[in-house]
């Protein structure tokens, strides 16, 4: 479904390793490979502490891998640095989890979003007014906003002005960490109206870290399911709620709660928590939760494989038989 | 004679009105969910409930009834003991609200031995059954942890074990499961609602997912600037109501399988 001219970025066997207490490593990713293709949305979903922010913050260069390589433009950014990073981090930019603690209090709205610009040389400082208006008004906010700090507005303001100041250089990526999770639930419809028309506008590729599920397959293109650092199942953003085939990923649409639910049904919640990602178990990681576990699964660590274009699990239950 | 009765409640911070002509009554093993915007007045409104209201607030109207017997008049020592037995309160961070210095078996057996006087040491048996009542394994481990040495869901389940040690009639939940991943929420729904069918516990749910909100509630209030906007029955308000406020709010859930925008 997506055409290999529009990739843009991929990630190729990232792998990142943080050193842990009494010498032992936490691995907080383990080689993960994704596409991002233009105009297109990766959502990366799971539960806390699986790794998907620490992948995220690969592409804004607020992290380095340990391992793999990531490649924009032919070019392996995660070795950047100077002034070709400078110039680099103006095609990538970032969205985060929670607007009131992502601003500089002291600043004002027009400040905040015209400082990516005039660091970039993009305007002169003449033109603040009229730039900061004009971005302003992009989000749908009223332009009289550049005047106000970010605590004279609510949580919904703030993260349209959050996302302003990201479109402010136009990139081309955008990478946004639980954008819409501090927001109630009516602003954060409105957000993701607002995200998703902007990007079909000027045809901007969105990382969007969730782990609400139903929210991200109202949007995304392409969804990514992470737990323990690997990557276990990549399928259409469509294909979520009729064609997911990880029992982890099930056992995530499982645990979902939603007005039009058929309320008489029995939740069935996983078992236990996600172990700790110092001690990932040999073989599959999800073994010691998942109702399926095979004794295949405790020897050997499952790999993705392709079911169907587009469509790639890593669990010994699928694509077996295509090996035979 | 209903369980609890909120009638007309007026609440003020420093004068100000937030909380205007609130109204609710809850029967015995009846779950109602409040949900609303941030700043909507829900947690105002069960925090009245128990008597903790923040920062000088007061109730300047109305009454606040519990078996009959108004609960605005209770002296000090009146409160303590209902408070953690019959009514108890759970907090969106249960590990937050605990003393961060103190071992969780010290918190605990402080707690049960100020409502019964038993020996240290049953009342650690107590709090250890307790734990492992709400499914927490190695209930031993975990009365010797500081709060932050455990996960947020199993402070979560920490924080309802202490609630329920006595089996309340009325339990109060503030936004239970925001901070929870949907795994660890689906457990800890699963484990309330086995409360009120176990023991019959009455609940009061305070949250801003509407998932969980019609999910658990047998009625539900929809609050809005510190007014009542919208309640009834779960069936009523998701299909029958014709509150503009009410059908914006469940239009904007996200739902499998539901609108995309792509």
């Amino acid at each position: 479904m997506f055409d290999e001219k529009d990739l843009i970025l991929e990630a190729k066997h990232v792998t990142r390793r943080f050193p842990a207490a009494g010498g032992r490593e936490l691995t907080a990713c383990s080689d993960v490979n994704l596409k991002f293709y233009k105009g297109k949305t990766l959502g990366l979903v799971g539960e806390s502490g699986c790794g998907k922010s620490t992948f995220m913050r690969f592409l804004v260069w607020l992290d380095r891998p340990t391992e793999g390589e990531i490649i924009y433009h032919g070019r392996d950014i995660t070795k950047l640095k100077g002034r070709a990073l400078w110039e680099e981090r103006q095609h990538i930019q970032m969205v985060f989890q929670d607007p009131s603690t992502s601003f500089n209090p002291k600043m004002r709205v027009r400040d905040i979003i015209c400082e990516p610009l005039l660091n970039y040389r993009r305007i002169r400082l003449s033109e603040k007014d009229a730039t900061a208006r004009r971005l302003l008004e992009m989000v749908e906010l009223p332009g009289d906003f550049a005047d106000r700090f970010p605590h004279n507005m609510s949580g919904g303001q703030r993260q349209r002005v959050a996302i302003a100041r990201a479109l402010a250089l136009e990139p081309e990526i955008i990478v946004m960490d639980e954008a819409t999770s501090a927001l109630d639930v009516s602003v954060q419809a409105t957000i993701i109206d607002l995200i998703t028309k902007l990007q079909r506008e000027k045809d901007i590729t969105i990382g969007f870290i969730c782990h609400n599920l139903g929210l991200i397959q109202s949007f995304a293109h392409q969804v990514a399911v992470m737990y323990l650092g690997n990557i276990v199942e990549v399928m259409p953003g469509e294909d979520i709620a009729n064609n997911s085939k990880h029992p982890y990923s099930r056992a995530l649409l499982d645990a979902v709660f939603d007005v039009k639910m058929d309320f008489s049904k029995k939740i069935e919640p996983i078992k236990g928590e996600a172990p700790s990602p110092l001690d990932v178990p040999a073989g599959c990681p999800f073994r010691d939760r998942c109702e399926h576990c095979m004794e295949l699964c405790r020897q050997e660590k499952p790999v993705l494989r392709e079911l169907e274009p587009g469509h790639q699990v890593a669990c010994h239950l699928f694509g077996k038989e295509d090996n035979a | 004679m209903a369980l609890l009765e909120i009638k007309n409640v007026d609440i003020s911070y420093g004068g100000k009105v937030t909380v205007k002509n609130c109204s609710l009554t809850l029967n015995e093993g009846e779950i109602c969910s409040i949900v609303g915007e941030s700043g909507s007045g829900k947690t105002t409104v069960i925090r009245a409930v128990l008597g903790l209201l923040a920062g000088g607030g007061r109730v300047t109207a109305g009454d606040i009834l519990y078996e009959g017997r108004s609960l605005l008049s209770l002296t000090p020592r009146e409160w303590r003991s209902l408070r953690g037995h019959d009514i108890s309160m759970i907090f969106q961070d249960s590990g937050a609200m605990m003393n961060q210095t103190r071992k969780i078996g010290n918190s605990f057996v402080e707690y049960i031995r100020t409502h019964e006087s038993i020996s240290k040491k049953a009342a650690w048996a107590k709090g250890v059954h307790m734990l492992e009542r709400m499914r927490l394994p190695d209930g031993d481990r975990i009365m010797r942890s500081y709060p932050f040495q455990l996960s947020g869901g199993m402070r979560q389940r920490v924080g309802i074990a202490m609630g329920m040690t006595y089996q309340p009639k009325l339990l109060l939940a503030d936004e239970p499961t925001s901070a929870l991943d949907v795994t660890t929420q689906a457990q800890i729904v699963r484990q309330m609602m086995e409360l009120r069918d176990e023991y019959g516990t009455a609940i009061i749910l305070v949250t801003h997912d509407l998932g969980v909100a019609t999910y658990m509630g047998d009625k539900i209030i929809v609050m809005k600037n510190g007014m009542i906007e919208d309640q009834g029955q779960r069936d009523y308000m998701l299909r029958e109501t014709e509150n503009e406020y009410t059908r914006r709010l469940l239009e904007a859930v996200p739902s499998i399988g539901g609108k995309r925008y792509v």
